[in-house]
């Protein structure tokens, strides 16, 4: 169940558009936001809010990336491991996810915590090793602050 | 004009059309996936590259349109090279299960790959894997094969309006699904069968059991399961069907079936046929021969005759039977038997409503062709889902609405919704005030002369404001408004009308409000036609007032007409109505009834009451291809034949003619043949050797059919034939002008209403023999609205008692938010679980039509099987 600020936030978003479909991707991240990931309830139910079919729905939301069908833990860590960030160490930092929080990229912690996707590169070669927590930006990662970074989500 | 020129042929255009159609034109073939005649171009597949001078790159010529001097190469070497590549990539991930794939032989990419195709691929790597989904009863996806063509989809949401499939993920993994991913949420009109040009949508029904050249017979016939008779092949093979597919010219559906017409075909082989002629003695039914069980019968009735008199023996025809039958029917009951009482269920509504139209606006008023409905600038829909009665009808309002055109569907229609722009929702059967205050309205705003007869009948209608609508149906006054407004901005609008409008108390309110809205808008009309043939008997005569023809018998110098052609008088007052037959059965008036393929028992309100009218009877004669509940109670069962088994022709609700033709042989007889036999034992010689003899003679003796043959029924055999069209006199005189308060009659306080529901997955009660429809919607349920629900407790899936004075149904319940709030819907479908057994007889008295509304129910939640929860 969409909650009823989504649902408001929904509607308004459908208000600022000349169509239905056009509404679709802002109220998806809308609801991404809420949940963390688009389960087929609430794919339908978005569906249900802005007069889309829920098969043109789920053809919508699966062809974007950033889109996610299976739930994830609180916190979404996006590592980059593209040539520069892989030059500067960033498969180390996978390793250290994997020895310190069991996190396998595509995985989940036991406990919910973190979700861990590896990226291609997200803009910060200067900068490499780098990731995005949520929405936060995290570049010039060592084995130390990446520690302390995630510490500081809990 | 536009001068093209494509492999050095000059094609002269008037309008510019996309190179590949000028190709077509001319006919040069060009290659192609993703294109379809009934689908707007895409430009996926890049099969149809062509080189076009002076442009750099090959260009899509399904997308591209011609330009004057345009000079265009289909075949150089570049093209074909192109299409090679075009080729490899797709067959990169198609498997090549060829061998075993049900396509194989009439493959699209099979017959371009051969010609085109590179007979080996470069690429190393293993193809994509995804296992075939049996998830589905009916449709079997396999998506190793699908090449992403999105035809499918298009096809689905463009065109059928069901947006059941899309084309999830992306790339490689680029799949069409349903939403659930498995089993599809859809109408299965099974038409992106139609288009997929290769094996990845394919029906299970006739999974491995053929190869398409293998198919030894194509009849060329139209569908029978409802009145819109779409044009259809059965292709078979022994002495089976093996698949349905529509015909892609021609006809009124243009290549679109819907799933009953597509799937439903298998109810002709199932267990129950009968097979033989049955005579019941001594309550026992025990085989007997042909002649045994046609001197039986003629036996009977000539006693009955005798003793009784030609008054006291009735006939009812089904909507089932062909032209040929209804008319042999009933030449047999006026000419043999003495008998006008003589009708059948197309008297549930479609043909008072057509009478009263005609009587309005002359004859052949109902007879436009569906194509028109796209055309208009307005439609306006009520008395029942078009989607779901005629859907391929409904198709066409879609399509309406697809191009801006305003559609206002008045209640419960599941199929419009999201189709229609105005969709006022009156409190269960209240339209009389709603219509009413539009007619009233619309009145005001385009003024009438009372001049014409009808105008100042119509100016006589009392008028209703729509404050008193909003009061008496809960449509908002400013909703009936804007409805009114869009309807008195529209120059040419249809008006669709479903039957249910007219099976009510105030059905003759209703017609007289209807005719009314299409006065005062200059509008078609579309009458919804549940059976497949309730025009063609009503044109041949099976109506206990009128001769083949469409004309009174009253009528002197008509039935003189045929009493000369058939030798014999004939009685000259009318006789009785389908309804009146079952009263007069029970009151014993009538001693001998006489049914072609009628299910009455539960096609008709209050099965105990037609169960024991029909009971009462001295004699029941029932053809029909299944022992049903009524050919139970009947004296001799003779085996009819189905639809695909016989020849014959239908007249659909455009008045449109067309063949049935004979896919496969029956064990049973036709109806026309069985009558001339029984008829010749009576010492009344009819001599019809073939359906076609027959044609021949209502050609010669009706005048609306005059000099039809079946070669004119191939084309556009449309309304009024070679005939001469009667324009009727305005006959006013019976129209009784309905009261005020008959209009604004309110629905009872707290009481819950029973409707009849029309399934799209179900057709009468024949569709439960389908082994493939009764996989789609397999049980009896009614349907609530989310308010009476909640109060009752009710969820989705619960068990409910739903009962009236009649009976009582134990039935699933399903949850709809857009049902009227007191009211529970109901389909008739499933004989002794379907509302008719538990709704009460009643009779509108001036239309002679059952009436379904005014039936109060209470439910009850069953918590499980024994315990009941009373709320």
């Amino acid at each position: 169940m969409l909650s009823e600020n989504t649902v408001k936030e929904i509607g308004l978003i459908r208000s600022k558009y000349h169509d239905a479909q056009s509404s679709l991707l802002p109220a998806l991240y809308v609801v991404q936001r809420e949940h963390g990931w688009l389960s087929p309830e609430a794919l339908k139910e978005v569906g249900e809010i802005l007069n889309v079919p829920k098969a043109e729905v789920k053809g919508v939301s699966t062809f974007y990336a950033m889109f996610r069908h299976k739930p994830i833990g609180r916190h979404l860590i996006q590592l980059c491991t593209n040539v520069a960030c892989m030059i500067m160490g960033s498969e180390n930092l996978l390793n250290i996810l994997k020895d310190r929080y069991g996190l396998e990229p595509n995985g989940t912690t036991v406990d919910g915590r973190f979700s861990l996707v590896v990226m291609e590169c997200i803009g910060a070669c200067g900068t490499a090793p780098a990731m995005l927590v949520d929405t936060d930006f995290h570049d010039n990662l060592t084995e130390k602050r990446i520690t302390e970074i995630l510490e500081s989500y809990k | 004009m536009i001068t093209v020129t494509i492999n050095r042929k000059k094609i002269n255009l008037e309008k510019p059309v996309t190179i590949l159609k000028a190709a077509r034109m001319a006919g040069i073939e060009i290659p192609t996936l993703c294109n379809h005649e009934m689908l707007e171009p895409f430009g996926g597949c890049r099969l149809c590259l062509v080189e076009i001078e002076k442009m750099p790159r090959l260009q899509t010529s399904c997308t591209q349109y011609v330009t004057d001097g345009m000079v265009v190469w289909t075949e150089t070497e570049k093209v074909v090279e192109a299409r090679k590549a075009m080729l490899e990539f797709l067959l990169i991930n198609h498997a090549l299960d060829c061998p075993y794939c049900d396509k194989a032989g009439e493959c699209d990419l099979q017959d371009v790959t051969a010609k085109y195709g590179p007979a080996t691929g470069r690429f190393a790597e293993g193809k994509r894997r995804h296992p075939e989904s049996f998830d589905d009863p009916i449709i079997v996806r396999n998506m190793e094969r699908c090449i992403s063509c999105t035809r499918c989809v298009r096809m689905c949401s463009k065109v059928q309006g069901a947006y059941a499939i899309s084309m999830v993920n992306r790339s490689s993994k680029t799949f069409v699904e349903p939403f659930s991913g498995g089993r599809y949420d859809c109408e299965y009109c099974g038409n992106c069968l139609t288009v997929c040009p290769v094996g990845a949508i394919m029906s299970r029904m006739h999974r491995h059991t053929y190869r398409p050249w293998q198919i030894e017979k194509e009849a060329d016939t139209v569908c029978s399961f409802c009145g819109v008779g779409c044009s259809m092949v059965l292709q078979v093979r022994g002495n089976s069907i093996v698949r349905a597919v529509p015909r892609e010219t021609g006809g009124s559906n243009k290549g679109l079936l819907c799933n009953r017409g597509r799937f439903g075909y298998d109810y002709v082989v199932s267990s129950g046929r009968l097979d033989s002629p049955m005579i019941k003695r001594d309550g026992k039914f025990r085989r007997a021969s042909w002649s045994e069980a046609f001197t039986y019968i003629a036996g009977r009735l000539k006693k009955i005759k005798e003793d009784s008199g030609g008054n006291s023996i009735a006939g009812i025809v089904s909507g089932r039977c062909t032209n040929e039958d209804g008319y042999v029917f009933q030449k047999f009951m006026r000419a043999v038997l003495g008998s006008n009482n003589i009708d059948s269920v197309a008297s549930f509504g479609y043909a008072q409503a057509q009478r009263f139209f005609e009587g309005i606006f002359g004859q052949g008023v109902t007879a436009n062709s569906m194509r028109g409905i796209p055309n208009s600038d307005g439609v306006f829909v009520v008395g029942g889902d078009p989607t779901a009665v005629n859907p391929v009808l409904g198709l066409q309002i879609r399509a309406a609405a697809g191009k801006g055109v305003p559609v206002t569907a008045v209640g419960y229609m599941p199929g419009l919704k999201i189709f229609a722009a105005n969709r006022p929702m009156p409190k269960p059967f209240t339209e009389t005030a709603l219509l009413s205050a539009m007619v009233t309205e619309l009145r005001n705003i385009k003024g009438i002369s009372g001049k014409g007869l009808f105008d100042k009948l119509i100016k006589d209608i009392p008028p209703v404001s729509l404050g008193e609508a909003e009061e008496v149906c809960g449509v908002p006054s400013k909703d009936i408004r804007s409805a009114v407004d869009a309807l008195s901005r529209m120059t040419n609008p249809s008006i669709v009308i479903g039957m249910d409008i007219i099976r009510r108390t105030e059905g003759q309110a209703n017609l007289l409000l209807l005719a009314a809205l299409v006065s005062l808008l200059n509008s078609r009309i579309y009458l919804l036609s549940e059976l497949p043939n309730e025009q063609g008997l009503t044109d041949m005569g099976c109506l206990p007032d009128m001769l083949p023809g469409g004309r009174h018998l009253t009528v002197e110098s008509f039935r003189r007409r045929y009493e000369e052609f058939f030798g014999v008088d004939i009685p000259s007052s009318p006789g009785m109505g389908i309804m009146e037959m079952i009263e007069a059965a029970h009151d014993k008036k009538i001693k001998a009834l006489y049914v072609m393929g009628e299910d009455l028992v539960y096609s008709m309100p209050d099965s105990a009451y037609v169960k024991a009218a029909l009971s009462k009877l001295d004699f029941l004669v029932m053809h029909d291809i299944f022992m049903t509940e009524t050919a139970g109670l009947a004296d001799v069962v003779i085996p009819s034949l189905s639809w695909s088994e016989k020849e014959g022709s239908y007249t659909n609700l455009e008045r449109r003619m067309q063949i049935v033709r004979k896919a496969v042989e029956g064990k049973g007889m036709e109806e026309w043949r069985a009558v001339s036999e029984i008829s010749r034992l009576l010492g009344f010689n009819m001599d019809y050797k073939s359906s076609g003899d027959v044609i021949a003679e209502i050609a010669k003796v009706s005048p609306l059919h005059k000099d039809i043959t079946y070669e004119d029924m191939t084309g556009e055999c449309m309304w009024p034939y070679k005939g001469e069209p009667l324009r009727h006199g305005i006959s006013l005189e019976d129209i009784e002008m309905p009261d005020k308060g008959s209009l604004l009659k309110r629905p009872e306080k707290d009481r819950i209403y029973i409707g009849v529901d029309k399934p799209l997955f179900h057709f009468e009660t024949l569709s439960r023999n389908s082994e493939a429809l009764s996989s789609i919607a397999p049980e009896p349920y009614m349907n609530v609205g989310k308010a009476l629900a909640g109060r009752l407790f009710l969820a989705e899936g619960d068990s409910a008692n739903v009962s009236t004075a009649a009976g009582s149904l134990k039935l699933s319940v399903r949850v709809d938010p857009d049902i009227p709030d007191n009211s529970v819907m109901v389909p008739d479908n499933f004989g002794d679980k379907g509302v008719y057994a538990i709704m009460q007889w009643k009779v509108n008295s001036a239309l002679k039509a059952p009436v379904t509304d005014a039936e109060g129910v209470t439910i009850k939640k069953m918590k499980h099987a024994a315990e009941e929860v009373a709320v």
